[in-house]
């Protein structure tokens, strides 16, 4: 598949805060490490799979997850509740929707999973081998987040 | 669907066949469990003609030993062995049950495994879907195969 991957993350999460957030936000280069190791972080995990397999994966600093959360909702926030929980899961499945999109028109067809959202102290998330990984930074005023697509690559 | 007899099949048969460890499945836990301590959990996502997601949640000790059998070497600590063994249990679950739902009439793939670790952390799946969640015995200690499914 030739798609410049980056952009398509750019794209998608930009679209997402400009129409559904009116957040405005703005994207890094993209990053040459896998980033693991997350510290008092909220993050939502879309898997997908159909013509391509792969995972979509939000991570929020809990400051940030709550600036979303509020702009969001409309609401003021200060703990990882249930509306935090909600919101950075439904982060994921929007950006995903918007990538998919993107893959339909260039006749890649992928179907999402249901999205899940890990919270805590400090944890890591690993991915599997034989898997590329575009990892793109988004900074707004609360901080910086992360988005990360990995995609399966053929054997 | 019968969600539970899926969940104990399905991870019975890869257990006999893979990991070459004897296990005993539990009755369903119907209390709401998403934290989890000093644990590994390995996660995947099902889609298609119907969604969802399966997780195995695995104390460290648990994970480690599994991983030795699987691998037939020690382990004592949560490496990168560990992350992908148990990244690929999921898989292999979710790729039995994967089966018996397509026998059943649907058309489900699934997508990458993903893993986390971590000395504290929360799970939890936003989505209105059916969820089992059965505990299994192996000698090392208990763990949690958990399976959502949304129509």
């Amino acid at each position: 598949m030739e798609t410049d991957l980056q952009q398509q993350i750019i794209d998608a999460t930009q679209d997402v805060f400009d129409t559904m957030l009116m957040l405005p936000i703005t994207s890094g280069a993209a990053l040459a490490d896998k980033v693991y190791q997350f510290k008092k972080s909220v993050s939502g995990m879309l898997g997908f799979s159909g013509d391509i397999q792969g995972m979509l994966t939000i991570h929020c600093p809990q400051n940030v997850a709550f600036g979303i959360t509020e702009q969001l909702l409309g609401m003021s926030v200060d703990s990882v509740d249930e509306d935090v929980k909600d919101t950075i899961g439904e982060m994921a499945n929007m950006i995903l929707g918007g990538i998919k999109e993107t893959f339909l028109n260039q006749g890649t067809d992928i179907s999402l999973a249901i999205p899940t959202v890990m919270a805590g102290r400090s944890y890591q998330v690993k991915g599997v081998d034989y898997a590329s990984w575009t990892t793109v930074p988004f900074y707004l005023d609360d901080g910086e987040f992360l988005v990360e697509l990995k995609l399966k690559t053929l054997n | 669907m019968d969600l539970q007899k899926n969940i104990t099949d399905a991870t019975t048969e890869i257990f006999e066949t893979m990991i070459m460890v004897d296990i005993i499945a539990g009755d369903p836990i119907t209390e709401k469990i998403n934290n989890f301590k000093c644990s590994v959990s390995g996660v995947i996502g099902l889609a298609g003609s119907c969604k969802g997601m399966l997780a195995i949640h695995l104390p460290d000790k648990v994970a480690m030993s599994i991983t030795g059998s699987f691998l037939g070497m020690d382990v004592t600590e949560v490496d990168d062995d560990v992350t992908d063994a148990i990244g690929e249990l999921a898989n292999m679950v979710a790729g039995n049950i994967k089966m018996i739902l397509d026998e059943a009439g649907n058309n489900v793939t699934v997508s990458i495994p993903s893993c986390v670790h971590g000395e504290e952390y929360t799970m939890d799946t936003v989505s209105d879907s059916q969820r089992v969640v059965i505990p299994f015995n192996i000698d090392s200690g208990q763990f949690l195969v958990e399976l959502q499914i949304k129509n």
